[in-house]
């Protein structure tokens, strides 16, 4: 028996967890800071002592625009970095978030950056801004937040002690992770990441005192996030997360755009043209919220006082807003709620400027939202006051209980992906998963972590591999491997690993090199959908495989252990089933799953009978000098045998059951 | 309230002081959730080592589990039926899920048919399909709440099984 359980990573993507338990160091109460690290804006506020949240600015205002210049000898953050952007768009990098926890093959957007996969095997990207240079977004990051940092150690006149950073609702582990890596790269201590929507809801929630439930709606350049949360009893609790990661203020521009170049009879237009459309585009979007007729003079596209009113602006983006309608609606259902039942709505985002937004919202939730709020400073509000709590001030504390965005699942035979955590489950969590062997010559386990909804592992994001070696040789299913997936209060994961047997106990900690786009997500949560007829068949597929694979198996081990004794296995007979056997080999191939269980049940029809006489002959050896309870045991563990291998799919343990 | 190691993890329905039985007082269980929340979560200890720290995630994360569990009535029932004996996430033959008959998995197929059939025929004709679907599983969750509060566990297992392949279909119709 093997007397050490290893877990092996590959691609560097494990370290090995620490065992000694380290001395926390001494806080300061009222030095913590809450960051909003935003796509095109970020922001820091501090709310010392149980006072009030403030944003911290500069001479240029509060909201540093999240660009970094590396187009000089020293690297420039903010409104000079935006100034150089044009002479140097190669050097000058901006939302860098969309590229966090993200390798080289998911950049799928334009940019105008010469990228570069890491030559350290991980493939994580990196910016190539000049010939020595090339940078991981992490550190692109880890600039902003040096400078916000700077800002905060001025107003407080000494060090930062620690800082909440906030991260998209929809952010998966990858992406956190990487937000985390920034913080501690800008030399911060990170005390939690915490989701924006829930941020935004703490500031509004504190600012009316009060309980109950509310829904926050995040519409931003890019993304859309809607949350719904319950505040009671000190506790504000996630009910349910969802959105559209694809689906932001941009897409209004590029519909308006679209508009404008066909009223300029333009059909096929140039860069420059879309360009321009797209600039005059935002320009009247803007205008739009509060005028009710703009007018477009664009020289590029040869329009010269175009008269555009409201209305038409408002039926070119409702399809958007309703899209994003479509997804509350999803998220009340996750919740358990309808929207009469909400006692408030938080609008988040400057997309949330747009008047028809807030109409369509109004309606459907049947109140008016609260916007109260500066919606671009409202989620740096709530991270400071979080911030202050965790810093250890007398703030009397509210308990924050975060969801985990994506559901975290295994791969189990034929690629099906078996949810062990799912989507909106309250952090931290942690599920057992007890693994079985199904030969005696198994003494390795591959293990495969993804995350997303979609029911094939192929189509989900690849969190993690690792293999577990070092599994005593056993009989089938009586070696029992446990792994223990741990989620933590900012949904970083960890996996634990211990055989049963032999106590022997691992802890890995997973450090995936890169993870999802807010892109990638959203195309996972919208494939699902899309493809829920595909991965119905992929699945069958998939379930036909495993059944004749298991067929198979005790076909061939049956030809190999009793195929030789007299009677058992005729010649004429033994060919027929090695025919069967050679023909399930090649159904497993097909796509076809009609095919595949054919074959099983062709297979099935011509051992039948030699499944019989072994039978038999197990019954009349057994009957000699044998006691009725004895053969009846034997039977029973055959048969108990052949019901375990048959089901090798892992077996859910439910903890705290 | 102390909570017992992750090892010797407690009774779900005693950690939040409820009777072990279908009927709970939604109440009680809230209120206890949230107490228990505010007291275990790490950010409770954010100054303290890390043992701490990560003892304070294992117990948050039992509460958390537990209360999943007994707050949704099917994942409440499917408890129960456990704590009987059967385990409806398990495939032993003994203790496991019981396989559903051969009739109703072909129904099952014909269902999915219909489902196929609605589908092209627009949202409206989906729509009624689903609330079909869904009244079915409500029944079935009804009576296997009746036959868990009669004892019957083995009853309760079959009707929750079902309530299982009527729950996927009804995702599928609604992806």
């Amino acid at each position: 028996m093997a007397d050490k359980l290893s877990i092996e990573g590959t691609g560097g993507l494990f370290q090995i967890a620490e065992p000694t338990a380290k001395k926390a160091p001494k806080r300061r109460p009222g030095f913590g800071i809450g960051i909003d690290l935003g796509t095109t804006h970020s922001l820091v506020a501090i709310a010392a002592n149980a006072g009030a949240p403030r944003e911290l600015a500069d001479e240029n205002g509060a909201l540093l625009p999240s660009v970094v210049s590396y187009a000089g000898p020293d690297i420039v953050v903010g409104t000079r970095a935006l100034d150089e952007q044009l002479d140097h768009p190669g050097k000058v990098v901006s939302s860098v978030k969309r590229m966090m926890g993200r390798g080289l093959a998911d950049i799928d957007f334009a940019h105008p950056y010469d990228l570069v996969e890491a030559d350290d095997g991980s493939g994580v990207v990196r910016i190539a801004v000049d010939e020595q240079r090339a940078l991981t977004p992490v550190e692109v990051s880890a600039e902003i937040l040096k400078v916000l940092k700077a800002r905060a150690e001025r107003e407080l006149g000494g060090p930062v002690d620690g800082a909440v950073l906030t991260v998209p609702a929809y952010f998966d582990d990858a992406q956190r992770q990487a937000t985390k890596d920034a913080g501690r790269i800008a030399g911060l201590n990170v005390y939690r990441l915490l989701a924006e929507p829930t941020a935004a809801a703490l500031a509004h929630g504190l600012d009316r005192g009060g309980q109950g439930l509310y829904a926050v709606y995040d519409l931003g350049g890019g993304t859309f996030d809607i949350s719904i949360l319950r505040l009671r009893d000190g506790v504000f609790q996630v009910l349910a997360t969802g959105g559209d990661s694809a689906l932001g203020g941009d897409d209004f521009d590029r519909a308006l755009a679209s508009h404008l170049l066909a009223a300029a009879d333009i059909s096929s237009p140039s860069r420059v043209q879309h360009e321009a459309a797209r600039i005059a585009a935002r320009r009247a979007k803007e205008a739009l919220s509060s005028a009710d007729t703009t007018t477009c003079t664009v020289p590029e596209l040869k329009l010269d006082g175009y008269t555009l009113n409201r209305e038409a602006f408002e039926s070119l983006v409702e399809p958007l807003i309703k899209r994003t309608l479509r997804a509350c609606k999803a998220t009340l259902r996750d919740a358990g709620l309808r929207a009469p039942e909400l006692d408030a709505v938080v609008l988040v985002g400057g997309s949330t400027r747009v008047p028809k937004v807030r109409q369509m919202v109004e309606k459907t939730f049947g109140k008016p939202p609260l916007a109260d709020i500066d919606p671009d400073k409202v989620v740096a509000y709530g991270a400071a006051i979080q911030a202050d709590v965790l810093s250890g001030s007398p703030r009397e504390g509210i308990t924050l209980l975060d969801v985990v965005p994506l559901s975290l699942g295994l791969e189990t035979m034929g690629g099906i992906v078996e949810a062990i955590i799912p989507r909106n489950a309250t952090i931290p969590i942690s599920a057992r998963q007890v693994f079985t062997n199904y030969s005696e010559q198994q003494t390795g386990m591959k293990i495969h972590v993804v995350q997303g909804e979609r029911e094939l592992a192929d189509d989900c994001r690849s969190l993690a591999r690792f293999e577990l070696k070092g599994i005593p040789r056993l009989p089938p299913s009586m070696a029992r491997v446990e792994v223990t997936f741990q989620l933590d209060a900012d949904a970083l994961l960890t996996v634990t690993a211990r055989e049963l047997m032999t106590g022997v106990k691992q802890t890995v900690e997973v450090k995936p090199t890169y993870g999802l786009s807010d892109e990638e997500v959203d195309r996972m949560v919208m494939a699902s959908l899309d493809h829920a007829g595909d991965d119905f068949a992929a699945r069958n597929l998939a379930e036909a495989r495993v059944e004749l694979g298991r067929v198979a198996l005790a076909v061939r081990t049956a030809v190999d252990e009793t195929g030789h004794l007299p009677g058992i296995l005729p010649e004429a007979e033994r060919q027929q089933v090695l025919a069967a056997l050679a023909n399930a080999d090649e159904a497993m191939k097909s796509v076809d799953a009609k095919a595949v269980t054919a074959a099983r049940e062709a297979l099935e029809a011509v051992s039948e009978p030699m499944a019989r006489r072994r039978m038999e002959r197990a019954l009349h050896a057994g009957m000699q000098g044998k006691s009725l309870h004895e053969i009846e045991t034997t039977l029973a563990d055959e048969d108990t045998l052949d019901q375990k291998r048959g089901s090798h799919s892992p077996e859910q343990i439910e903890q705290g059951a | 309230m102390n909570l017992p190691a992750p090892e010797q993890a407690p009774h779900n329905f005693a950690m939040f002081g409820l009777e072990c039985r279908y009927d709970i007082e939604r109440e009680q269980l809230e209120r206890a959730y949230l107490a228990l929340s505010a007291e275990h979560h790490p950010d409770r200890v954010a100054g303290a080592d890390t043992r701490t720290q990560r003892l304070a995630m294992e117990r948050s994360s039992l509460v958390n589990q537990a209360y999943r569990t007994l707050r949704d009535p099917v994942r409440r029932a499917e408890y129960l039926v456990k704590l009987g004996g059967i385990d409806l996430d398990s495939t032993d033959p003994k203790t496991g899920a019981p396989h559903p008959n051969q009739a109703f998995l072909i129904e099952m197929i014909e269902q999915r048919e219909a489902l196929e059939a609605a589908k092209s025929n627009g949202d409206d004709a989906v729509e009624d399909f689903c609330d079909d679907v869904e009244e079915r599983a409500d029944t079935c969750l009804s009576a296997a709440v009746r036959a868990l509060s009669g004892g019957d566990i083995s009853q309760a297992a079959r009707e929750l099984v079902t309530h299982r392949y009527l729950a996927r279909l009804l995702e599928e119709a609604r992806a």
